[in-house]
């Protein structure tokens, strides 16, 4: 089980001589117990806003569906052009945290009542700039009018970030994959857990001693923390985001 | 940041008079010191509890009645319980010495032992007076405050077993159905005072003549207030009143004899209170412990309250002194006051306060004072020196048993059974100099004498006990006993350590953070008695958050 909300206040709690927590009065926690909560949340935030794509937010498992790529998909509506990234949600306090525009894909596989030959592309990812310098128009006019509508082939962003468009208006029921990163969820009770492997602790801790330690007026010894965070964090990020092989490829002869 | 060093000597004693801000300002006193004396040797320690007079044998002198009043005579001790009055050897075998028709001579045991008895009706809390003068241990004189009876006088000659000696007992008239309440030996006069038929009245018996009130020397005389206590002092008689104090100068010579005023504002509310103690008198008023002090010039008085520092605990005694019983004692090697108040009821819960006569840190002898709790000594309590120049402490309860007083590592509660001892020590909040600095306490040394194996708990509380604050569980600190060459036997059986310091200084790594902080050592149990000298703390500043 990976390290709760409790062992982790204590640590801090411990490791700058105050007094521990328990579970029984963890929830009723006080002063500076209740700041080192504080910190280990802030903490915690801190590494999310740091790269909002870790792996461990991911909404979905990759490939759960196999073989589509995406962890997510929304169905679309004939007639229809934004949708809600996440339909569930009613703001975006509770949206996804963060969407590969560069990765939407458009098919009728798996769509109730599609058969072959089945609809299968890439959505390629547009501006609103563009796509309202080119496309808009005529695809309102023909919403409008004859509502001949067609089959999607780019993808685009509503200004708030809640919704996406296809381009064309679709004609019929597609399924749209992406990939989704949710926000994180704040520990609250004593036995909730982080959500990243255990080794990385460390690195939350450094960040929520260096809050801590601003507290208490310690520049010093915040500045040695952050210094810690920031190491920590790189190896994070070495891990966790960027295990695979990197190539350069050149055509020169 | 650094970690700094911090040190308080325990000194001053206990302070529920001053606000927590002057606290600040005194680090060594305490804001809880019960079962803890100041020791005159420095530091705050643990009191001795107390034991059966005549150990696993002890006997009550009249089955389960109160002790009315106990008296150091001889090399024994006189106890009034009931309506007799006893005189015991050893606590186990007690001789009821209020006889009537002993011989002017004196009888031999078996003959005073078959008189009949002088009931002492009505007896009520006891007062007694010896008059040494030129007999082997003295003559005693008894009144009572239930003022039922004449004054009773008892003498006893001879050493060794009780069968072996001599007694001489009878009552003394002092005039008609005047029963005097107090008594006291002044200048060759037994001097007794406050019957209930005449409560403002003072009777002196003839010079050199104890028992007659009628003789050459004798004489009485009214005040115009209720006559509580008296007690010789240096030239005077001091007459405590309910609402006055009197001085009766010039006993001796007719022409001159005087009484004259002290105060007609404060007086003593109960005469029980009354002890001589470091060149002073010291008694209960209405606003607290106060001294009779002459000064440099005859006649002048000086009047001073020396208990203000627990002035919370006076004003419930004083508040309550209709029902509570008061006794008090002084301990000379101790320069102790102590004062015990409850009732019949208190039982266990009975409570007392113990006044140090110390030298402070600016160079003046003051009382400094701790409390008591679980040692019922409201009905009698003694100290005196017996025919063999021993000072002796004793106390009686109000079922009708007889203590020895301050000695033993346990108390003894109403069911007679061993108790605990439940001492607690408590430093103001300190600030380390700056109440506006976030502090981190890293670990605190305590400097402590034990006596024995002790073991005693530490609390800590962050910002006055502030419930938003975490606080951490308490600490047990455990001290052994050093064994020093001559005086202790090696082996943890016996608690002692070969090679320990004799003031060990314990270490305890404790947590938390505040702005302020205070100290509880406590302990609940029979072991030895500690002393507490001091306390270091090391501390870590962190801000003014």
């Amino acid at each position: 089980m990976a390290t709760t909300y409790l062992t982790l206040t204590n640590e801090l709690l411990r490791e700058l001589n105050e007094v521990v927590l328990t579970s029984a009065n963890f929830s009723a926690a006080v002063g500076i117990q209740g700041h080192a909560q504080s910190c280990i949340n802030r903490a915690y935030n801190d590494i999310v806003m740091a790269e909002p794509q870790w792996g461990f937010l991911a909404t979905g498992e990759s490939g759960a569906t196999d073989p589509f790529y995406g962890n997510v998909y929304v169905e679309t509506v004939a007639g229809t052009r934004w949708y809600e990234l996440k339909s569930s949600s009613s703001s975006i306090i509770n949206d996804y945290g963060s969407i590969d525009w560069d990765n939407f894909y458009l098919t009728t596989i798996g769509v109730s009542g599609a058969s072959s030959p089945y609809t299968s592309r890439n959505l390629k990812f547009i501006t609103t700039e563009e796509w309202k310098d080119h496309l808009r128009e005529q695809e309102n006019i023909d919403d409008a009018d004859s509502q001949n509508y067609g089959e999607p082939r780019f993808i685009i962003r509503s200004p708030d970030a809640r919704k996406f468009g296809v381009s064309p208006i679709p004609d019929k029921v597609y399924r749209v994959w992406f990939f989704a990163w949710d926000l994180p969820t704040a520990l609250s009770a004593h036995d909730d857990a982080i959500v990243f492997p255990d080794v990385f602790t460390p690195v939350l801790m450094a960040r929520a001693r260096y809050h801590f330690h601003q507290f208490k007026d310690s520049p010093q010894n915040a500045a040695f923390a952050l210094q810690d965070y920031k190491e920590g964090l790189k190896k994070m990020r070495s891990a966790l985001l960027n295990p695979v092989p990197t190539y350069m490829s050149t055509d020169h002869i | 940041m650094a970690t700094q060093p911090y040190a308080l000597a325990c000194e001053g004693g206990l302070d529920k008079s001053s606000s927590s801000f002057e606290l600040l300002r005194r680090p060594g006193a305490a804001t809880r010191l019960r079962n803890f004396e100041v020791d005159v040797a420095g530091g705050y320690r643990r009191i001795n509890g107390f034991s059966a007079f005549g150990g696993s044998s002890a006997a009550n002198p009249s089955t389960d009645n109160d002790i009315l009043g106990l008296h150091v005579y001889a090399d024994g001790v006189i106890a009034c319980s009931s309506t007799n009055v006893y005189f015991t050897l050893d606590g186990i075998t007690w001789l009821q010495i209020n006889r009537a028709s002993v011989a002017g001579g004196g009888d031999n045991y078996s003959t005073f032992t078959g008189r009949s008895a002088a009931a002492r009706t009505s007896q009520g809390l006891a007062h007694f007076a010896t008059y040494e003068g030129d007999t082997t241990y003295g003559e005693v004189i008894i009144t009572d405050e239930g003022s039922g009876v004449k004054p009773f006088y008892f003498k006893m000659t001879g050493s060794g077993a009780l069968s072996d000696r001599t007694y001489f007992a009878k009552e003394i008239t002092v005039d008609g159905s005047v029963y005097p309440k107090f008594c006291t030996i002044h200048d060759k006069h037994l001097v007794v005072a406050g019957s209930s038929t005449e409560p403002n009245g003072i009777h002196y018996s003839g010079t050199n003549d104890i028992d007659d009130f009628s003789s050459t020397g004798s004489g009485t005389i009214i005040l115009d207030d209720q006559v509580v206590g008296l007690r010789s002092f240096r030239e005077d008689l001091i007459i405590f009143c309910r609402n006055s104090i009197w001085k009766l100068s010039n006993i001796n010579n007719s022409s001159t004899i005087a009484v004259e005023p002290i105060t007609k504002n404060i007086g003593c509310l109960d005469g029980r209170s009354i002890q001589e103690i470091g060149g002073d008198l010291v008694f209960l008023a209405p606003d607290g412990i106060r001294t009779l002090a002459g000064t440099v010039r005859i006649g002048d008085v000086e009047l001073g309250t020396v208990s203000r520092a627990i002035q919370p605990v006076m004003k419930d005694i004083a508040d309550n002194i209709g029902t509570y019983n008061v006794s008090s004692i002084v301990i000379r090697d101790k320069s102790q006051y102590r004062l015990y108040y409850g009732s019949s009821s208190t039982g266990d819960s009975s409570e007392g306060i113990i006044g140090t006569l110390k030298t402070n840190a600016q160079g003046f002898t003051e009382f400094q004072w701790s409390e008591t709790k679980g040692i019922d000594a409201s009905a009698a309590v003694t100290s005196g020196f017996n025919s063999s120049g021993v000072e002796k402490h004793y106390h009686g309860d109000y079922n009708g048993k007889v203590y020895n007083h301050d000695t033993g590592d346990n108390l003894i509660n109403a069911s007679g059974a061993d108790a605990n001892i439940v001492a607690e020590y408590q430093t103001p909040d300190l600030d380390y100099g700056d109440l506006g600095t976030l502090k981190t306490l890293k670990y605190v040394k305590i400097s402590a004498t034990p006596e024995g194996t002790v073991s005693t708990k530490l609390r800590i509380r962050y910002n006055y006990d502030d419930s938003d604050s975490p606080q951490p569980s308490d600490y047990t600190l455990s001290v052994d006993k050093p064994s020093l060459f001559g005086t202790a036997v090696f082996g943890t059986s016996a608690g002692h350590v070969f090679g320990a310091a004799s003031d060990p200084i314990t270490r305890q790594v404790v947590e938390g953070s505040g702005h302020s902080n205070y100290f509880r050592i406590f302990s609940d149990d029979q072991n030895s008695p500690y002393t507490i000298n001091g306390i270091y703390i090391d501390y870590e500043p962190s801000g003014r958050k």
